[in-house]
């Protein structure tokens, strides 16, 4: 990307200078007067090239703290552990100018909780184009690593593809969805990406983000959040250590799990693992709310109620927390208005 | 002719700009015996054996002007206690360029030897690979992290290497370091070292002799470890088990504190504190070692500065 743009620049420079050489004095004086007001123009704005097409620079990387926190804040409902560390690893991560290793945040919870949405919103605030940046990988385990008997070729694939990105630009970033879903053998192929390596084969991993997305140790989550509840605990009151620790331990000792008899947490590779609670009723209510705005239709608490009314809530007798999250709600929600 | 004159004084120059810049040397290769002991006392916390052995085994190899073997030093124990940390600085006090010196080379077995059926190609590779770059220059470095992975046959095809000859294909590899990483062993380092912690000794009470014999035994033994019934320890080709000690809470304040310097912030000790009081430490009863070691302070620490 930044041999392409050094060769636009270097081009267009290039053919002001050799389109003088062809033509009589008017004309030629004409145009080297137009070259040198171009080059005098290039000299000072040296950067404009690098607007036409994305490339690994500030005009197109650059972390926006205000916008992540806002979006965080409004958009992102019933996670504040998941907001508070997402928002402080990031920013941390992203102000440090020479990271020691890359970052890996291991995203796990309930389904519908927001997972996906939440790395969306990190890629919105660093990549212009955000998730369509080129910058931006995501791989999802059974899409994309669908046979277990072509490991070897998925373990190839994956560690060229993240060599060759990073080496061409170093704050790229890598979504891996489904974690729980990934072979084991697969997660051990990339663990040295993650790793303290200042130079691994030439390339340096040490800006890279990493983002690993499964449902592993939802239960767990849920038994903390529901034992809150039953104690008349506030919602609020959970912190990161209550789920952190149990989270750790039952990510690594469920055989269901992907990480499960693999080095990426006996290593410790992993920076944070960001807990998601499972959602209440009220939270579906300000996503039915947020998705009828987002579909033009001006909010209807009504209409909202007696979709989320109809959705399924889990224990049986408490009914405390939603099934399927928010995840079904932009199709139910047609269904109702 | 003066804007081909122009252009072909810029393009000259472009050339020059782009080729020139510091070539390595291998005759430029000098020892800094006093950045390597000030590294180890200022950089490297809670490990008083390593530091120790590997201060005097590097200084006694790269003083000898003509060894008589290659040095071969096995590092082993607990993730996040330095070993990756400290083959860096070995590697820092010797070449000009430090890890990005094209004499050092870092092998990760995950990475660069992933599938077991191409085990005869590694073989070929990884041969011609150490044979070639020692050639170029005998002071040469190699690093392999993750032996604990490597195919037993993979370590027995580098056995030659690593032993007396003086001259093998033509090539002597006696000036070159080889340096194998690993959490072999790891288990039993830390029984020791919590034994020690029960007994109510001091940790710096350790000795290598303590750890030693039983480690290059443990890791004989396992059958999951890479050095199983390989030659490589039955013809003690390693010349030194390097044991890293598990992290107590204090070394993980002070890798902390060090940590909040390096980034450019004022050490804090509260905020060190509270990052380290939300790590996780083991045995479960008596929590005295910490889990992750230094490893993940560096992004956690971002967490817990205002």
């Amino acid at each position: 990307m930044r041999l392409r743009c050094r060769l636009l620049f270097a081009g267009c420079v290039w053919w002001s200078v050799s389109i003088t050489a062809a033509i009589e004095p008017i004309s030629t004086s004409i145009a080297v007067g137009m070259a040198a007001a171009l080059t005098g123009f290039l000299a000072r704005y040296q950067n404009v090239f690098y607007y036409f097409q994305e490339c690994c620079r500030p005009e197109w990387i650059s972390y926006n703290k205000t916008g992540l926190k806002n979006d965080l804040n409004t958009k992102l409902y019933g996670q504040h552990v998941a907001s508070e560390v997402i928002l402080k690893a990031v920013t941390g991560f992203m102000n440090n100018e020479n990271p020691k290793k890359p970052l890996v945040l291991s995203l796990h919870g309930w389904t519908g909780t927001g997972k996906n949405f939440v790395s969306q919103l990190i890629a919105e605030n660093i990549y212009q184009k955000g998730m369509t940046s080129n910058f931006v990988h995501l791989f999802t385990a059974t899409a994309h690593f669908p046979h277990e008997a072509h490991i070897d070729n998925y373990k190839t694939q994956l560690q060229e593809w993240i060599r060759g990105n990073v080496s061409i630009c170093p704050r790229s970033m890598f979504i891996f969805d489904e974690m729980d879903k990934m072979h084991p053998g697969l997660i051990d192929s990339i663990k040295p990406y993650l790793d303290f390596y200042d130079n691994l084969n030439g390339v340096s991993y040490r800006k890279a983000i990493f983002i690993f997305l499964s449902n592993a140790g939802g239960e767990k989550i849920v038994e903390v959040a529901l034992n809150f509840w039953r104690d008349g605990r506030e919602r609020e009151e959970i912190h990161l250590k209550d789920l952190e620790t149990a989270l750790s331990l039952s990510v690594f000792n469920n055989k269901n799990s992907g990480f499960w008899h693999t080095s990426l947490i006996d290593k410790n590779l992993v920076d944070f693992f960001v807990p998601f609670l499972p959602l209440e009723y009220k939270h579906v209510i300000q996503c039915g709310l947020a998705e009828m705005v987002s579909k033009g239709h001006a909010p209807d608490k009504e209409v909202v109620e007696i979709m989320a009314h109809d959705l399924n809530y889990f224990p049986k007798e408490e009914r405390v927390f939603s099934m399927q999250g928010c995840k079904i709600i932009p199709a139910r929600l047609d269904f109702y208005i | 002719m003066i804007i081909e004159a122009g252009v072909a004084i810029v393009v000259a120059l472009g050339a020059f700009w782009t080729f020139s810049g510091e070539k390595e040397v291998c005759n430029e290769i000098n020892f800094n015996k006093y950045g390597l002991k000030n590294d180890l006392e200022t950089k490297l916390y809670g490990q008083h054996i390593a530091a120790e052995v590997i201060l005097k085994t590097v200084t006694g190899f790269m003083e000898n002007k003509n060894p008589k073997k290659p040095l071969v030093l096995s590092l082993h124990g607990w993730t996040g206690t330095g070993k990756t940390f400290v083959s860096q600085l070995i590697a820092e006090n010797i070449y000009k360029k430090k890890m990005k010196s094209s004499f050092v080379h870092l092998f990760s077995v995950t990475t660069h030897f992933p599938h077991k059926a191409h085990i005869d190609k590694y073989k070929t590779q990884l041969q011609e690979w150490i044979r070639g770059n020692v050639s170029i220059c005998p002071r040469s470095m190699f690093i392999f992290d993750e032996m604990d992975k490597m195919p037993l046959e993979l370590i027995d095809s580098i056995k030659p290497y690593l032993d007396f000859s003086d001259n093998l294909d033509g090539v002597s590899y006696r000036q070159a370091i080889f340096i194998f990483l690993s959490n072999a062993g790891a288990m039993m380092i830390n029984d020791v070292t919590m034994k020690f912690w029960r007994d109510g000794k001091e940790r710096e009470e350790i000795q290598l002799k303590d750890l030693e014999t039983v480690l290059s035994q443990s890791v004989f033994n396992n059958e999951d470890s890479g050095f199983w019934h390989t030659s490589l320890i039955d013809r003690h080709l390693v010349d030194f088990f390097v044991p890293f000690l598990p992290l107590e809470y204090k070394h993980v304040i002070q890798c902390g504190l060090a940590e909040m310097a390096r980034q450019g912030f004022t050490p804090d000790n509260n905020v060190v504190k509270r990052m380290t009081d939300d790590l996780i430490f083991f045995p479960e009863e008596e929590r005295v070692f910490s889990l992750q070691g230094c490893k993940l302070i560096p992004n956690k620490l971002r967490f817990y500065i205002p």
